[in-house]
């Protein structure tokens, strides 16, 4: 714990971030947004004694922003963490150090990560209100504080990972977002037309009740946030998927999964020189 | 300390570097030389671990690059020609980031700092904001992360591109005081003088070929019979540039505000002998020797059709 605390990267990069003013600036508006949903809805819906716990429609409206926030945010933090070295030619510097490139890329990671999940975690008391209104169980709350942090992670990884392989951090940007919105709206058109095509392909056989609880179709829906969220809040979105597994479950081992793949991946991008491990010696040696 | 055994690069079918091979003993200063692209910032960046080589070997402080990159990262400082610096970071903070990197034990960073502050003259700057720094400055700082570690050997690429006279002197005394710390150095530099006062051996590469090495004096001139010229007079200037500009040994002779600069081609006797002739041709001669650019003379007539 005390290495992991005393890391250089870690301390640098916390000290860089919680020294501008931007980072205060970023807090305040997310609050902000995030605050400003419930008081809207509570001007719109006052508390009354004979609803309480009854209407859940703001703690899905609540949730499905937070997890628009995280789409937006946690990408962005990300896709600049080694372009952004590369850009202000201090990555080679870096790489000249005692820090591996794997060390460099899951400090940047948690770094970057935490930032996030300070957004996550400052907006938390907000659900206190939301819980108010009802129909949420602390089940329902717990699973889906764990799908927002998978999901930070996953998007923080893919982010990272095009920071390490794009060296432009605005491509880099753009490219992190065109593959989140392939995984956070790709999946779920697929799906859903994949769904459609084959009932009017073979309409007998695929008929509407049997097709969307085809294994492969469920596959595809169990790896959609969006469906994944609904699932959750235990609300269905058009249509409806009876999931033979969990789909929470599945979901966060398919992107943690994801996610470790993403990062030892940019691991390996990131080295000067790439070459099989097992073709040298592990030992220098001095040549005398 | 520093060797590399026919070491080749190829970019495709761009060849950067061509069967290098080079010796820099311990505690010697080597300038490499070359223009743009000759394969110097190349030759760097596979000492420095950060690129593969297509052939060859190199070895530094005896550890190959490739097989033992991290023995050769904690031996050497590497400065890039250009870099840059962390945003809201104060220079001590800098330095500190780097002893973290290299994996200098916290409770020693504190007056490690404070002697690599005092010794790149930064000591009054500590808690300035690195980006507020001033190029010079920067550079010495960056210097300064090079030796956080205490390497054995310093990679310097071009460490003096960029900067203003002032800057580039105190470069250069603190580049001495490393020298005499007993630092093996291989420097790169455009600014060619400086390196003939500061270097125990030169390189000369261009286009990716190593076409001299060894030092100074052995490269240069007297070796070849080449040697930048420099004549004052205080009359008949326009005699001595007759004499001058009839003499075949004199080569690119140019008239400048403080006299004259040629190339002469010729050993001691015959640079005797046209002072004789100057001096009979009323000439009133009061300095006549070699030019404090005398590297940019080997320069240009060891790179003299190369590659033409």
């Amino acid at each position: 714990m005390r290495e992991f605390l005393s890391n250089p990267i870690l301390v640098k990069e916390l000290r860089e971030r919680f020294r501008t003013k931007r980072t205060v600036w970023i807090l305040a508006l997310y609050l902000l947004i995030m605050g400003g949903i419930p008081l809207g809805f509570l001007l719109i819906n006052p508390l009354r004694a004979g609803t309480l716990g009854e209407n859940s429609e703001l703690f899905l409206i609540s949730a499905a922003i937070h997890y628009a926030m995280i789409c937006f945010v946690a990408p962005a933090l990300t896709a600049g963490a080694i372009s952004g070295e590369r850009e202000r030619q201090t990555l080679n510097i870096l790489l000249t150090t005692q820090l591996s490139p794997r060390t460099i890329v899951w400090s940047k990671l948690v770094t970057s990560l935490a930032f996030t999940s300070l957004l996550l975690a400052a907006s938390m008391p907000l659900y206190s209100l939301v819980m108010l209104y009802g129909s949420v169980s602390p089940e329902q709350v717990v699973k889906l504080v764990l799908f927002f942090a998978v999901n930070i992670l996953f998007l923080g990884s893919l982010g990272l990972f095009c920071s390490t392989w794009i060296k432009r951090t605005a491509v880099s940007t753009i490219t992190a977002y065109g593959i989140a919105f392939c995984f956070v709206v790709g999946t779920g058109l697929l799906f859903f037309f994949l769904g459609e095509i084959l009932q009017q392909v073979d309409p007998d056989r695929y008929s509407h009740l049997v097709v969307w609880n085809l294994p492969e179709l469920q596959i595809l829906a169990g790896l959609n946030p969006v469906i994944v969220l609904f699932a959750i809040l235990d609300e269905s979105l058009m249509p409806s998927v009876e999931f033979a597994f969990t789909p929470w479950l599945f979901f966060d081992s398919c992107y943690l999964g994801l996610s470790v793949l993403f990062v030892l991946w940019s691991g390996y991008l990131l080295r000067p020189v790439r070459r099989r491990w097992w073709s040298w010696k592990k030992h220098p040696v001095r040549v005398q | 300390m520093i060797e590399t055994v026919h070491l080749s690069k190829r970019y495709g079918s761009l060849r950067a570097l061509s069967d290098l091979n080079l010796r820099i003993e311990q505690g010697k200063v080597f300038g490499f030389i070359g223009p743009n692209g000759a394969g110097k910032s190349t030759t760097m960046l596979i000492l420095a671990t950060l690129l593969e080589p297509t052939e060859g070997q190199a070895l530094v402080c005896g550890y190959d690059v490739m097989k033992e990159p991290a023995a050769v990262r904690q031996s050497i400082g590497y400065m890039p020609d250009f870099f840059g610096v962390y945003d809201n970071l104060t220079a001590r903070e800098y330095l500190d980031f780097y002893a973290g990197a290299y994996k200098i034990p916290a409770s020693k960073r504190t007056a490690l700092i404070a002697d690599l502050l005092e010794l790149v003259n930064l000591s009054n700057k500590a808690d300035a904001y690195v980006d507020s720094l001033s190029r010079g400055m920067q550079q010495r700082l960056g210097l300064a992360r090079c030796l956080v570690h205490d390497p054995e050997v310093l990679i310097l690429d071009e460490p003096a591109s960029g900067l203003d006279p002032r800057a580039r002197i105190e470069l250069r005394e603190i580049l001495k005081q490393l020298r005499a710390m007993g630092k093996t150095i291989l420097i790169s530099s455009h600014i060619l003088p400086e390196l003939a006062e500061l270097c125990d051996e030169i390189g000369v590469i261009e286009q990716g070929r190593l076409i001299a090495c060894g030092a100074l004096d052995d490269v240069s001139v007297r070796a070849r019979g080449i040697t930048l010229m420099l004549v004052r007079t205080l009359t008949n200037r326009h005699q001595a540039g007759r004499v001058l500009s009839q003499c075949p040994l004199v080569k690119d002779l140019e008239e400048q505000e403080d006299g004259f600069r040629f190339r002469f081609v010729g050993g001691e006797a015959e640079k005797a002998g046209l002072l004789q002739e100057l001096v009979d041709a009323g000439a009133a001669v009061t300095y006549f020797g070699e030019s404090s650019e005398n590297l940019e003379a080997v320069f240009l007539a060891i790179t003299e059709g190369v590659g033409g």
